[in-house]
């Protein structure tokens, strides 16, 4: 117990370390723009008829950093405003909290993926049982080659695709943004509905893009149970099928199991494009926009938080794995 | 006066078939390969007696293990067995009842022990929920009473019982994993026990104490076992009873100690004089000529042993021979019985 | 002991003579074995043959016609035309040439990097296998694609060399773990032991020895680098956050929704439909390949039953 505890530890303080570096990577990487834009700023604030402590609060509050601190001490304060979750300050947003905007955004992308991954997973595994299973009949051999087709297609392709067919050619479904914008929002009927058939194309397209891997790894999964010597030995002692059922489910269901908890981990950053088509207004889309409008602070903000989903999702599934494997206890 | 005397020869013959606990008759099995169907068991019959000991002797690829998983009727794909009759206890053919009958029988009737190397275990659950799964597979009503027995039989065995049962299998050693393979085939209570090369991947010490426990087993409990292998020595050891197993038919078969003391098929002779003495010059151990049958070799017309047999004549090569009987239950299928070597 | 008269004429016996399948032969048969695989081989060397011949069939500066925008399908313009009236077909043909070439440097440089690395933290395991995996891990943590996005913002990659420098970069990471597995196993078999009493240098082990035997490995991994790469690439070009250089797929997505408004104007779907239709085709013959390759390193599966 005591093992498992240090190890833990051990794990998210090497996680919180990954996250500080990435911090400071990206604090680097600004510095790298063409153009010093801050100190263009700083200047252009002078200009106007600024006092120099003026214009640097006013920088400081924009970019979050005074331009002409010494990097160290402005990458010190940058370290210390991240522990104390102050991601800065947006410049697009005329000073509104880096924070703020990124919390407001993330339930978005949140319902998007979510809701996609679990459709895809609960569809995948089970196509990919039955094509295990069939594989040498021609259900088998469609739901395998759908699945590879389906795999195959970039997430961006299929979403224009959806949008395209079901918003121009048949429109029975809304185009952009996540709900009526004439609606009121609130807990009443029009807005939820709204809410939902606006979502429905952008889930679509997520679960039909992640659906075929899904189809094909447990696929792969059941075949490699299925050719394993204790499911002979199971029949031979003459084990109840829906027993051996069973045991090739749990066996063949194990390896996905990290792939979906890493999966979540990634649904931070996984639905760019999909937001980008359908102008949901969740974190890739922010990240998108930032980036337009060379928003640093608030671009820095969204990736450290992209990244910082994807390394916990990390720490998470290696920890649920050994209560999840016994065969990695220890 | 004839009606006394076909009774007495009726129940004589259902004694005769009482005796047997397995009686198998005319085993095909054939192998659908890319190079055509290969059969991996043509026509064979086999007895086990009851409370017999027979061990069932074959390089690999000769179609023992076939054997013993068509009378269970567990032939893998792409395996097929093409007929057959498996009659139990003298009973039914088994081959014919329905899978769930079959299901039922496997298991509790006829238990296996696999190879030391296999894992034969869900490695995703404990060895006492296993047993608890196998209990209830075949309706077994006090599962705690199951429970205790598999303990004694672990005990028996020589293991800590109540650390096994709470273990998964990559806890345990090969041996031990080997001896719970052992108790799985004999807690039901199974009166027949299949053994197919379960010594093979042991260690020399392991290998000698489970046999051991299986010689003890089978006196206590008369248990019929076939037990299969390529290593002679344990054959030797175990068995009361041999069969020889040549490109998936028998060649020769009868009591152990006859059957090694004179060797009567070629291929017998040639397994014995490869085996070095330990006494003696280990030059005198001479292997056999020529390589295993493949594909092409049960093309042939004739016997199969032909191509590696130093006895052979021509006509060898017209037909297939059979088991005849030399003396007593001795029988040999070889057209050349009788001559030497170089005749 | 044969008679005249049973004498046969004797044919002499020539056995073909068994130089082993090359893996050549071996390959073609294992492509031509399903149709649909040599579907899939069609279409990429199609596509191939557009990549390197494809501008010289065309002016380096395709033709403008201001009366035919946004034209329709017709013999002349088979796949309809843009926003300037250059005929979509010639755009796609022309296109395909900065496509597969940085999905092809791409996927180059993720082999490349991944493999070394593999290797190497794999075969000398102890210290330079931590550092080298620590890294490794460090990259496959960070999601790609945003990554992509923010360097983007730096650094204008635009070129095709660059473009595949970069996406080299970020995804070498899942190929250099697989690498180092399957060398971590390799390195215990029984030839590299026989390597290592034979003296050979390591040098010679990791590339004549291992590397072969992780060639099946890559050889797949090559194809589905080469997908991933494609998307990876067309979708920058579609957000729009790099720069456009030379005419390409991307670039054409991105013009059509954002400039054209294809969306909602069924006058410009053809040039919103085409480089999807041109990906789609690309990806299909891609995964009908995929299975040839498959089987081409991995004998096990050459099931006739």
């Amino acid at each position: 117990m005591k093992n498992f505890l240090i190890r833990l530890v051990w794990r998210i303080f090497s996680g919180i370390l990954m996250v500080l570096v990435i911090a400071s990577l990206t604090f680097f990487l600004i510095r790298l723009m063409p153009g010093d834009p801050v100190s263009a700023q700083y200047n252009q604030l002078i200009m106007q008829g600024m006092t120099p402590v003026q214009a640097e609060n006013q920088v400081k509050v924009m970019y979050g950093f005074i331009p002409d601190e010494p990097v160290g001490e402005q990458f010190v304060n940058y370290i210390w405003g991240l522990l104390h979750f102050d991601f800065g300050q947006s410049i697009s947003y005329e000073g509104i909290g880096v924070s703020h905007i990124i919390l407001n955004a993330a339930p978005w992308t949140l319902i998007l993926v979510f809701t996609g991954l679990i459709a895809s997973f609960l569809v995948g595994v089970l196509a990919g049982v039955i094509s295990a299973i069939k594989r040498s009949s021609p259900t088998g051999t469609i739901l395998t080659v759908s699945g590879s087709l389906l795999h195959g297609v970039p997430q961006f392709v299929m979403g224009l695709l959806l949008a395209y067919l079901f918003t121009t050619l048949w429109p029975i479904l809304p185009f952009g943004a996540p709900y009526d914008s004439s609606i009121n929002p609130g807990f009443n009927g029009p807005f939820i509905s709204s809410l939902i058939s606006h979502a429905v194309l952008p889930v679509v397209t997520y679960a039909l893009s992640s659906y075929g891997g899904w189809l094909l790894t447990m696929k792969s999964s059941v075949i490699t149970v299925l050719g394993d010597d204790f499911i002979l030995a199971s029949e031979i002692r003459g084990l109840k099928s829906s027993t051996i059922i069973g045991y090739i489910a749990r066996n063949a269901i194990l390896p996905l199991f990290t792939l979906f908890t890493l999966s979540i981990g990634f649904m931070f950053g996984g639905s760019v494009f999909i937001e980008n088509i359908f102008d949901y207004p969740g974190l890739g889309n922010l990240l998108l926009k930032s980036i337009d409008t060379r928003d640093y602070p608030l671009m820095s903000g969204a990736f450290l938080l992209i990244t910082i989903a994807v390394i916990a999702a990390n720490i998470i599934t290696d920890f649920l794995y050994t209560f999840v494997d016994p065969r990695i206890r220890r | 006066m004839s009606d006394t005397s076909t009774v007495n020869t009726e129940s004589a013959f259902k004694d005769q078939k009482q005796k047997m606990a397995i009686s198998a008759r005319n085993i095909n099995v054939v192998y659908a390969t890319p190079t055509g169907d290969i059969p991996a068991v043509r026509d064979v019959d086999i007895d086990l007696p009851k409370g017999s000991i027979t061990g069932i002797i074959g390089e690999s690829g000769s179609g023992k293990s076939t054997l013993i998983m068509a009378i269970m009727n567990a032939v893998t794909k792409p395996g097929k067995i093409t007929s057959g009759s498996v009659i139990l206890n003298g009973e039914n053919d088994i081959l014919q009842l329905s899978s769930e009958k079959q299901r039922k029988i496997r298991g509790k009737e006829i238990g296996f022990v696999f190879q030391a190397a296999q894992n034969s275990l869900n490695p995703l659950r404990r060895i006492g929920q296993q047993i608890l799964d196998l209990g209830r597979a075949h309706e077994v009503n006090d599962l705690r009473e199951l429970i205790k027995y598999a303990k004694r039989l672990l005990i028996r065995l020589g293991l800590d019982a109540d650390r096994v049962l709470a273990s998964y299998q990559h806890e345990l050693s090969g041996g031990m994993r080997q001896r719970v393979g052992i108790m799985f085939s004999l807690v039901l209570n199974a009166n027949i026990v299949f053994l197919d090369e379960s010594t093979t991947a042991l260690d020399m010490l392991s290998q000698a104490s489970v046999l051991e426990i299986i010689r003890e087993l089978q006196k206590e409990k008369n248990l019929t076992i076939a037990f299969v292998s390529h290593d002679i020595g344990v054959i030797a050891d175990l068995s009361e009873r041999i069969e020889i197993f040549y490109a998936g038919e028998i060649v020769e078969e009868g009591k152990t100690s006859e059957v090694l003391a004179s060797p009567k098929h070629p291929y017998t002779k040639g397994l014995i004089k490869a085996i070095p003495k330990i006494s003696g010059d280990i030059d005198a151990a001479e292997p056999l000529k020529g390589s295993s049958p493949d594909y092409r070799t049960f093309k042939q017309k004739g016997c199969l042993f032909y191509d590696r047999c130093p006895i052979r004549t021509n006509s060898c090569q017209d037909s297939r021979p059979e088991l005849n009987i030399t003396n007593r239950d001795h029988k040999v299928a070889c057209f050349r019985v009788g001559a030497n070597d170089r005749d | 002991m044969t008679t005249p008269g049973t004498a046969k004429s004797v044919h002499t016996f020539t056995p073909k003579s068994y130089n082993g399948a090359s893996f050549w032969k071996a390959a073609w048969r294992s492509i031509t074995r399903k149709t649909s695989r040599i579907i899939g081989f069609a279409i990429i060397v199609l596509f191939t043959l557009m990549a390197i011949f494809g501008p010289y069939l065309y002016s380096s500066h395709l033709p403008i016609n201001t009366n035919a925008i946004y034209a329709p399908i017709s013999w002349k313009y088979p796949l309809g035309t843009d926003f300037e009236g250059t005929s979509n077909l010639a755009l796609i043909i022309t296109g395909a040439r900065y496509v597969l070439l940085a999905a092809a440097l791409g996927a180059l440089f993720t082999v490349i990097f991944g493999t070394v690395l593999g290797l190497i933290a794999g075969y000398f395991v102890g210290w330079s296998d931590s550092i080298i995996m620590r890294i490794t891990d460090f990259f496959l943590t960070i999601p790609s694609f945003p990554l992509l996005v923010v360097l983007s913002t730096v650094w204008n990659f635009g070129h095709p060399l660059a473009m595949g420098f970069i996406l080299g970069i970020t995804s070498w990471g899942g190929m250099a773990r697989a690498v180092r597995s399957q060398t971590l196993s390799l390195r215990e078999r029984g030839f590299v032991e026989a390597a290592r009493g034979l003296g050979l240098s390591p040098f010679h082990i990791l590339f004549r020895e291992i590397l072969p035997n992780v060639s099946s490995y890559i050889g797949m991994n090559l194809l589905t680098s080469i997908t991933g790469c494609i998307y990876a690439e067309v979708g920058l070009f579609f957000l729009g956050v790099v720069p456009f250089h030379v005419n390409n797929w991307g670039v054409m997505l991105n013009m059509a929704v954002f400039s054209a408004g294809a969306m909602s104007s069924p006058d410009a779907l053809p040039y919103l439909l085409s480089p999807l239709l041109a990906l789609l085709l690309l990806t299909l013959g891609i995964v009908l390949f995929l299975d040839a390759v498959d089987e081409m390193f991995n004998p096990r599966l050459r099931e006739d039953v």
